[in-house]
């Protein structure tokens, strides 16, 4: 079973040439994902979610504070969904899935195929990144995370670089997939209607990278983002919102 | 496609947002058949493919197309050197005119005499520079190449080693060609070491500027997927450097062509050359400009046989769009 384990996780950016000032991207966060969930990290733009996922993929180090992602004890292999596509762009939609596989065999081909096929682009296998479209380089980076069979899934954005359509179908799309794998999610968003379609609970964020709310979604799956529950979620989910930005207004008045 | 372009423009009708006048006659409309809206659907105006996008030569005249061809322009400028040559040799007795040359490379070729004590000589010298050439190029390059990525991977060698290879990069073969014949003599080594050393800072830089050009965001996915050592050096690095590092290889066929020249004339006894000043010397232009022209030729032909179409077959990923400013302004 898969856990990630994030304790009082604080990042501080250092002064740069352009802007003269420490940036704090998170500010002390905890939290705790185990099993088979998807977890859905909800906050503005500049709240530090981007920043959160890459520590616990370990491609940024933390100021202070600790991250473990582990499966059974061992380090976890993780797939990352980036914001945006990250491919090589002189490698073919096929070899850029097989350069995150060790070996080249058949096996890893097949697998390779396989995953395409489930985002709907084994034609197109044999072009190059520069020859899809945005939306069509996103599914290849979701098929290369479920390629290196993640213990635990770190999506950052996934879709909000396509076109509302093709985001709402690779939604469900992506909690039909999920339902299948049930891979421990951590899925990185600010729309609010897409966490609630696909969270079993939602941590929010707010400026300065500080969790101010945790809270369930208990609603049968598959969900659609237009029926009444979901939608009633949403709405509690943006009140809590609007409570905090309340609060912290306030406090900066009375301060 | 020339129908298309040169179709009057259609009056637009009254219903019709596209301007275009519909080309089959209007359906009788058969109320109440459920068939009513499909087939009237297909009867809808269709927009031509041609009057969305234009084909490329659409709106030129046969001849011009005929001038667009690259071919067409560079016989005309092969034509247009010609005639200047030919005016040259009839204003100057120090310019050989092309019958001339030609015959005296015949004569070169089959080993004919070229009077007194003189005999052709050809595929000794020519021989002898590609193996010279052959030899310097494969020494350089992988130098050439492996000082690159280690410049363009590790700060410490860049701060060690950049600027010393930047200099080296600014010196003109011609030094080279000069220190290599002091250091070597009139050996064949002198010139395989003038070639070495121009191809090396060509390849170095080169290499390392396309190991820097590699988007640091795909080092970051390489490392959160733990992308193994071997695919990241081949896909990752190699993968992203080589359309520099073919930048670089080409700059020193070329370069490494013109110090190999450069020595050769001034400090070897065989090769391509040493054949061109000794007929320079001998005051027989014909036998020097032949050579020099063999020369350039030979250097020609391998740029655009053999190392631009591998160019053009290694990068298809990154064919960009090629509309230029005179087409697009209908020139
Ligand atoms: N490499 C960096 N250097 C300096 N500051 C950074 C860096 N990366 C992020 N930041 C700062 O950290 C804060 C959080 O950034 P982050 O990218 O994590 O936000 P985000 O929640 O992912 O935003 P978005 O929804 O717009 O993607 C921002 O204020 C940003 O300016
Ligand atoms: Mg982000």
């Amino acid at each position: 079973m898969a856990t990630v384990l994030i304790e009082n996780l604080t990042k501080i950016y250092p002064p740069t040439i352009t802007y003269p000032h420490r940036v704090q991207a998170l500010g002390g966060v905890n939290m705790s994902v185990t099993g088979n969930v998807f977890v859905a990290v909800l906050g503005p733009s500049g709240s530090g979610k981007t920043t959160l996922l890459n520590i616990v993929a370990g491609v940024e180090t933390p100021t202070s504070g600790s991250v473990r992602a582990v499966q059974d004890g061992v380090p976890a292999q993780v797939g990352y969904v980036f914001q945006e596509p990250r491919l090589l762009p002189w490698r073919t939609v096929l070899n850029n899935m097989l350069y995150v596989q060790d070996r080249k065999s058949d096996r890893s081909r097949r697998e390779a195929e396989f995953y395409l096929t489930m985002v709907g682009l084994n034609e197109v296998a044999h072009l190059y990144p520069s020859q899809l479209s945005a939306g069509m380089q996103q599914r290849v980076g979701i098929a290369r995370a479920f390629l290196v069979n993640p213990d635990i899934l770190l999506m950052d954005e996934p879709f909000s670089h396509m076109d509302a359509l093709t985001g709402r179908s690779l939604r469900e799309y992506l909690q039909r997939v999920w339902l299948h794998t049930r891979k421990t999610a951590l899925f990185v968003t600010h729309d609010v209607s897409e966490a609630v379609e696909l969270a079993d609970r939602i941590v929010m964020l707010r400026p300065g990278g500080v969790v101010f709310d945790d809270i369930p979604v208990n609603l049968p799956r598959p969900r659609h983002p237009d029926d009444p529950a979901v939608r009633a979620v949403e709405g509690e989910v943006l009140r809590r919102f609007d409570s905090m930005e309340a609060a912290v207004r306030f406090g900066a008045q009375a301060g | 496609m020339t129908d298309v372009a040169q179709r009057p423009p259609a009056a637009p009708g009254p219903n019709d947002p596209y301007g275009q006048v519909p080309r089959t006659a209007p359906a009788q409309p058969r109320p109440n058949d459920p068939t009513t809206f499909a087939s009237g659907f297909q009867e809808l105006p269709t927009l031509p493919v041609g009057d969305l996008r234009p084909a490329r030569d659409a709106g030129y005249s046969a001849p011009r197309r005929a001038l667009r061809r690259p071919w067409v322009v560079q016989l005309i400028a092969f034509l247009i050197l010609l005639a200047v040559w030919q005016y040259l040799t009839v204003a100057s007795d120090r310019v050989p005119s092309i019958d001339n040359i030609l015959s005296f490379m015949w004569t070169e070729v089959t080993g004919g005499s070229h009077g007194g004590m003189l005999v052709g000589e050809f595929w000794g010298p020519l021989g002898l520079s590609l193996q010279r050439y052959a030899i310097g190029l494969a020494i350089g390059i992988p130098a050439g190449a492996v000082l690159g990525l280690a410049l363009g991977t590790s700060s410490w060698v860049r701060g060690l080693l950049n600027d010393t290879t930047l200099v080296l990069l600014a010196l003109p073969a011609v030094v080279w060609a000069f220190l290599a014949s002091l250091w070597f003599g009139l050996t064949s080594t002198a010139p395989i070491v003038a070639v070495v050393l121009t191809a090396i800072p060509f390849v170095a830089i080169n290499f390392s500027s396309g190991v820097r050009s590699i988007d640091p965001t795909l080092m970051e996915m390489s490392k959160a997927y733990q992308v193994s050592r071997r695919n990241q050096t081949v896909d990752l690095l190699l993968g992203g450097t080589l359309p520099n590092a073919f930048t670089g290889v080409r700059l020193a066929f070329t370069t490494g062509w013109n110090s190999l020249l450069i020595v050769e004339w001034f400090g070897a006894t065989a090769g391509v050359g040493w054949r061109a000043r000794f007929w320079y010397d001998a005051l027989r232009y014909a036998g020097f400009v032949g050579w020099i022209l063999l020369f350039v030729l030979l250097i020609t032909l391998l740029d655009r046989l053999v190392l631009r179409r591998l160019e053009r077959h290694a990068f298809q990923w990154n064919q960009k769009p090629t509309l230029s400013f005179a087409e697009d302004w209908g020139m």
